[in-house]
C-alpha cells in the first residue's frame, strides 16, 4: 500500500500583485523521501518554502501536510507538523545558551520539561553540539550559529522538514554533520525538501530532484538522472557537481554522482579493489 | 524626487514640520500635512503613504484620549507632517547620493557616514524584523493571546532584533576600518550628485519662508 503523502502541492499558484511567482505547481513528497528543490534565484523556490510552512497561503490550488490544508493554519500551528530553517537563520537566535535557544520550539508547542530536554539533547548530539550547549549562541562562530538554528528545527521532530540553503557558509565536515542528521531525521519517517543551489551536497544527501523555471515545474525526478543531464541543466542555471560530470564524461555504469558510489565504480572498472 | 539633489530632499523633510509648528493651526499645518501625504503618496501609496498612516494614526488615539478637538487636530496634523515627512525622506533618499553630496560640499566621510547608516537602517531593520517575526512563528511562537503572553512574545522578537543588530554593528566597523574610513585622507567623490541652480534657489527660499514664519509667530 502507498505511503500517503506528508506533502503536498495540487496545482498551487502564487502571484506578488501582479507578479506571478508560482503557477500550478503539483507534486508531493512522501515519508521519508529527501528531496532538493533546485533553480536559479527568483524560480520560485523561498515562496514554495513560505507557502508550506503557512507564511504565504496560495492564490489558487491547495497545499496539505499530511491532511492539514496550510489555509486553515498558522504558521505557529503548522509547526507542529512542518520544521524550517530560513536563510539567515542564525538571526532567530536569542536565548541564553544555545540549549535554551533549540528548546525554544517544542517548549512553545507546549511539551512538558522532560520532553523539552529529551528534544534538545537528541537535536543538539545530531549535529555534534552537545560540546557547544552552555555557550551563549552569539559566542560561536556563524557556521556553528547556522548549526544551531537546524538543531532548533530538529528539536520540533516535524514529519516534513525544509531547509533553505542550509549548507552556506559550511565547510565539508560540518557539511557531512548536517547531511549525517537530516539522514538520521528522516530515517525516522520524516520528509525533507532542501533548497540549495550546493548541488554537490544534494547530490550526497538527497534522491530526488524538483527544479522549479520561473515559477513552473520543470523537472521532477531522481537527482542523480538530473545531475547526469548537464545540456537540461544548463538552460536552468544549474551546473552538475563535478563527480557526476566526470561520471558521464568517463560514461560510467550507473552513472554514480556520489563520490563513495562513483569511487567504487571506477574501482570496479580499473579492477582495482576501492579503500573502505 | 529620487533623482533631486539630496539636500533638496533634506531641506524639504525639515521644512515641512519647521512650518507646520510655525504656521497658524489647523490651517498651516493641514496645509503641511496635505503636502507630506501627497509627497508620500507620489513616492508609492502602498510603500510610502500607507506606512506613513499607519505610523501617524496611533498619536491621533492618544491626543484624541487626552485632548478636546482643536487641540487635538492642531497637535495630531504637526505630528503627522513629521512622521510622513520623515517616512517620505527614507523612502526616496539614498544613502548613498547623500553621502557623496555630504563628501563633495567637504564633510567628514565619517559624519557623512554615520548619518547616511541612520537613514538606511529603517528599511534594513524592517526587513530583518520581519524575518525574525517569520523565523519565529515557524517554530511555535504565537504572536496572538493574552497580553502577557503577547509580551513573552515580544522577548523572542525583540532580542534577535537586537542582538544581530549589534553583532552586525561590530562587523560594519571593521568592514568601515579595513577600508580606512578613519584614514583621516580626504575621499573624492566619484559621482557627485548634480546640484542645479534652480534646485540651490528652492532651498534657500524654503529657508527665507521658514524665517518668515517664524518671525511671523513672535511679533
Amino acid at each position: 500500500m502507498a505511503l500517503s503523502p506528508a506533502l503536498q502541492l495540487d496545482a498551487a499558484g502564487f502571484s506578488y500583485g501582479a507578479v506571478a511567482a508560482l503557477s500550478a505547481v503539483s507534486f508531493a513528497v512522501a515519508p521519508g523521501e529527501r528531496v532538493a528543490l533546485l533553480g536559479r534565484n527568483g524560480a520560485g523556490k523561498s515562496t514554495l518554502v513560505r507557502l508550506v510552512t503557512g507564511l504565504l497561503h496560495p492564490d489558487e490550488g491547495t497545499v496539505r501536510v499530511g491532511d492539514w490544508d496550510t489555509c486553515d493554519y498558522a504558521p505557529e500551528d503548522l509547526a507542529r507538523r512542518v520544521g524550517s530553517v530560513f536563510q539567515h537563520a542564525d538571526q532567530q537566535l536569542f536565548a541564553r545558551t544555545v540549549r535554551e535557544d533549540v528548546s525554544f520550539g517544542p517548549r512553545a508547542l507546549g511539551y512538558g520539561e522532560r520532553e523539552v530536554a529529551r528534544r534538545a539533547s537528541d537535536a543538539l548530539e545530531a549535529l555534534a553540539l552537545t560540546a557547544h550547549a552552555a555557550q551563549h549562541p552569539y559566542d560561536l562562530p556563524p557556521a556553528l550559529r547556522t548549526l544551531a538554528a537546524l538543531a532548533g528545527a530538529l528539536a520540533l521532530e516535524p514529519a516534513v522538514l525544509v531547509l533553505d540553503e542550509p549548507t552556506v557558509g559550511l565547510d565539508r565536515a560540518l557539511r557531512a554533520q548536517v547531511a549525517g542528521a537530516l539522514h538520521e531525521h528522516v530515517a525516522r519517517g520524516a520528509a525533507l525538501l532542501v533548497v540549495t543551489h550546493d548541488l554537490g551536497f544534494a547530490a550526497e544527501t538527497l534522491d530526488r530532484g524538483i527544479v522549479l523555471d520561473r515559477g513552473h515545474l520543470a523537472y521532477d525526478e531522481p537527482l542523480a538522472t538530473l545531475l547526469a543531464s548537464a545540456e537540461r541543466l544548463k538552460p536552468l542555471g544549474l551546473v552538475p557537481p563535478a563527480v557526476a560530470a566526470l561520471s558521464v564524461a568517463l560514461e560510467l555504469p550507473g552513472l554514480p554522482v556520489r563520490e563513495r558510489e562513483a569511487a567504487h565504480t571506477l574501482a570496479r572498472v580499473a579492477g582495482a579493489q576501492p579503500r573502505p | 524626487m529620487r533623482t533631486r539633489h539630496p539636500f533638496t530632499l533634506l531641506t524639504l523633510a525639515a521644512a515641512l514640520p519647521t512650518l507646520a509648528w510655525l504656521l497658524p493651526a489647523p490651517a498651516g499645518a493641514l496645509g503641511t500635512a496635505a503636502v507630506a501625504f501627497g509627497l508620500a503618496a507620489a513616492a508609492g501609496v502602498r510603500r510610502v503613504l500607507v506606512p506613513a498612516v499607519v505610523t501617524a494614526a496611533p498619536f491621533w488615539l492618544f491626543l484624541f484620549v487626552l485632548h478636546d478637538l482643536p487641540t487635538t487636530l492642531a497637535i495630531g496634523l504637526r505630528i503627522t507632517t513629521m512622521v510622513a515627512g520623515f517616512v517620505w525622506l527614507a523612502a526616496v533618499l539614498a544613502p548613498d547620493r547623500l553621502v557623496e553630496a555630504m563628501v563633495a560640499r567637504g564633510w567628514s566621510v565619517t559624519v557623512a557616514y554615520v548619518f547616511a547608516a541612520t537613514l538606511s537602517a529603517v528599511p534594513l531593520f524592517r526587513a530583518r524584523a520581519r524575518r525574525i517575526v517569520e523565523a519565529q512563528r515557524c517554530r511555535g511562537l504565537s504572536p496572538r493571546g493574552s497580553v502577557a503572553k503577547r509580551l513573552r512574545a515580544l522577548r523572542a522578537l525583540a532580542l534577535p532584533l537586537l542582538l544581530s543588530a549589534l553583532h552586525e554593528v561590530d562587523e560594519r566597523a571593521l568592514a568601515l576600518e579595513t577600508r580606512g574610513l578613519r584614514s583621516g585622507a580626504r575621499r573624492t567623490p566619484l559621482a557627485p550628485p548634480p546640484d542645479p541652480a534652480l534646485e540651490r534657489a528652492a532651498r534657500w527660499a524654503l529657508l527665507l519662508v521658514c524665517i518668515a514664519a517664524l518671525v511671523g509667530r513672535l511679533v
